[in-house]
């Protein structure tokens, strides 16, 4: 049998597992609702841009958003691409991608260290090569987390339709893209997710190094976006990133949007060679480990 | 301690199980559904080799240089205290442990070469859940299906095998809300899944109550034949029941081992069992069973108030040396307990460990 079959098989049976437990259906009903209230905030807030600049045409409106996000990033190119944009489904990416990690962190800590705790990894060891397993799960766990966030921008666009801020091709588009956009995003932190749950075998010590590292990793990302905006309010003019904040798989998403497929090509790169390599090692260590 | 021969010392560690017995095995209860897709196999002498195996955890040495040689179609046991390093043995043949030093073979291959060895070996883990969320059959199946079977063919194999363990009105149970006996019965159904020809069992009827060890213990004794199988118990009884031959881990070490008459000593010594009171300080009858001709020694051990005879097993056996001895007994009116041949492998295990 093929590793890739045994991934799939792992991978199949591990999105049932997790749509089926307690925990995966709390998650999700507490996500779904979360999505709910997030995406009604989004378009409260568009409203109220909308009503600020109640005199102003579309395409000055548009204009202003391009202005305000070149202000921001510094990419010219990349704000003239977003200004179209439904505002409240870009603010709705933001906060997909935000509360990401925490997501992932809560569904994904227990993978592999629950099956070592209990010791029904054993029952896989011996038809499945550790690697296929491993992988299997790291598939199992995106996937779950994909269809949770497409589940999440399906809301979001009913919503966003039904307060007339977007029409259904726009909808169409964008929401398929920014769903797309999160997708490598999710495989990174998966991944980490995934790599420290393989290196336990008590689960709550997977879930607070998971958000341990998720934490750093965010304190890199939040770090590199106050010195940019201190930069910004400074000079009056964006900086790059600094190298640390590309340690943080969410900062990739301007780059994952942008209108130039080089950047898009590097982000995606990047966030899934770093999702390639987590899940490499994890594996690596995961087969020398006694289970 | 009875005055009997004290047990030897085996100063070789090492342990070669006979070949199973020549009787015909039992047909068996249920023919195999279909064969998943095996690899091309390896002809091999002996099912399971560990060479000098050791097991170190931190500064503890869970198993020293255990070597090992379990010849393919036999039912081998691994007999020893809790510590003894059975479990340890067991998890490196199952490839759960890494040896830290010596090699373990499984069919002529690492136990980690799952492609290999896919559908080869099953194992009952002895403390593995089973996933609690699975639906019985959604388990046997996702089980089936990474053992290669083919889509349609994996449900027919998983309904078999279950209800071989007795269990086919459990396939829409979830695992979860299963009693420990039911689930024990389903991990076996998964280690037997597809006719393995290595079967690895972990207390394989540890807290399950007479009647389903009783029917396990029947399963296993099915099996034999068809697939080698290593047993890991506590219960002795059990073991002396089902197994040709054993090894007797004490400290991690191979302490003895062979075929289970050899181990038993049940070829070369007769136990009596004396009523309570028999006199037999100067009993006249204890005069006559020593001069029979074809004992080696005769003991008597206070104690127990038992009568134990020795004899050469190449010029008698233990049925005639039974019949000699209890025609004195009985001329001579003295009450009888009971009789056993050998030691019984209770004894002699209490004897070695």
């Amino acid at each position: 049998m093929s590793p890739i079959v045994e991934i799939r098989l792992v991978a199949a049976r591990e999105l049932r597992r997790s749509i089926r437990s307690v925990k995966g259906i709390v998650l999700g009903v507490l996500t779904l609702i979360g999505s709910v209230l997030s995406i009604l905030i989004c378009t409260w807030l568009e409203g109220r841009q909308r009503e600020k600049l109640g005199a102003v045409s579309t395409d000055a409106f548009v204009e202003l958003k391009r202005q305000a996000i070149e202000k921001s990033t510094g990419d010219a190119s990349l704000a003239s691409h977003l200004a179209a944009v439904p505002t409240s489904l870009l603010l709705f990416l933001k906060i997909t991608i935000w509360f990401g990690p925490l997501l992932i962190a809560l569904l994904g800590f227990d993978t592999v260290a629950g099956e070592l705790q209990h010791r029904s990894v054993r029952f896989w060891t011996v038809r499945s090569r550790r690697s296929s397993f491993f992988a299997g799960k790291f598939f199992g766990l995106w996937a779950l987390v994909s269809c949770i966030t497409l589940a999440l921008n399906v809301i979001a666009g009913v919503v966003v339709v039904a307060k007339g801020y977007v029409g259904g091709v726009a909808l169409v588009t964008w929401g398929l893209r920014f769903w797309a956009t999160s997708l490598p995003i999710t495989a990174a932190w998966a991944a980490i997710a995934l790599f420290i749950s393989g290196m336990f075998r008590t689960p709550i010590l997977g879930l607070l190094s998971t958000f341990g590292t998720f934490f750093v990793l965010w304190l890199f990302g939040l770090g590199g976006f106050i010195s940019r905006v201190g930069d910004m309010l400074e000079s009056g003019e964006a900086k790059a990133m600094s190298w640390y904040e590309y340690l943080y798989p969410n900062a990739y998403d301007e780059m994952l949007l942008s209108s130039d497929p080089r950047s898009v090509v590097t982000a995606l790169g990047i966030l899934l060679g770093f999702a390639a390599l987590m899940i490499v090692s994890g594996s690596a260590l995961f087969m020398r480990r006694d289970i | 301690m009875s005055d009997t021969e004290a047990a030897k010392p085996e100063s070789a560690p090492s342990a070669e199980a006979p070949a199973p017995p020549a009787e015909a095995p039992a047909p068996p209860a249920f023919a195999p559904v279909v064969a998943p897709r095996k690899k091309k196999k390896k002809e091999v002498e002996a099912a399971v080799r560990l060479n000098k195996v050791t097991k170190r955890f931190g500064t503890k040495t869970a198993v020293d240089e255990v070597t090992l040689k379990i010849k393919a179609g036999s039912v081998y046991g691994l007999i020893g205290p809790n510590g003894a390093g059975k479990t340890t043995t067991f998890s490196m043949m199952a490839g759960y442990l890494k040896p830290t030093e010596g090699s373990v073979e499984m069919l002529g291959f690492a136990p980690t070469q799952v492609d290999e060895l896919r559908s080869r070996v099953g194992v009952l883990p002895q403390d593995a859940v089973l996933p609690a969320n699975d639906l019985v059959g959604e388990f046997l199946l996702h089980m089936a299906r990474l053992q290669d079977f083919p889509p349609e063919k994996a449900e027919e194999a998983a309904r078999t095998v279950l209800a071989e363990v007795d269990g086919k009105d459990w396939w829409s149970q979830r695992c979860g809300s299963l009693s420990h006996g039911m689930a024990k019965r389903v991990a076996l159904a998964q280690a037997l899944l597809g006719e393995p020809e290595v079967v690895l069992l972990d207390e394989p009827t540890a807290g399950l109550d007479p009647r389903v060890a009783y029917e396990v213990r029947q399963l296993i004794k099915g099996r034999r034949g068809r697939a080698t199988i290593i047993i890991s118990s506590h219960n002795l009884q059990e073991l002396e029941e089902i197994c040709d031959a054993a090894a007797i881990l004490d400290r991690g070490r191979v302490v003895a081992s062979g075929s289970m008459t050899e181990l038993t000593a049940s070829s070369e010594e007769v136990h009596v069992k004396l009523g309570r009171g028999t006199k037999t300080t100067g009993a006249p009858w204890m005069q006559q069973v020593r001069d029979l001709k074809m004992l080696k020694r005769v003991e008597i051990d206070e104690e127990r108030t038992e009568l134990v005879v020795y004899f050469e097993r190449k010029e008698t056996d233990a049925e005639t040396v039974i019949a000699h001895v209890l025609w004195i007994l009985l001329n001579a009116q003295v009450k009888i307990s009971g009789v056993t041949k050998g030691r019984g492998l209770e004894q002699r295990v209490m004897d070695l460990t």
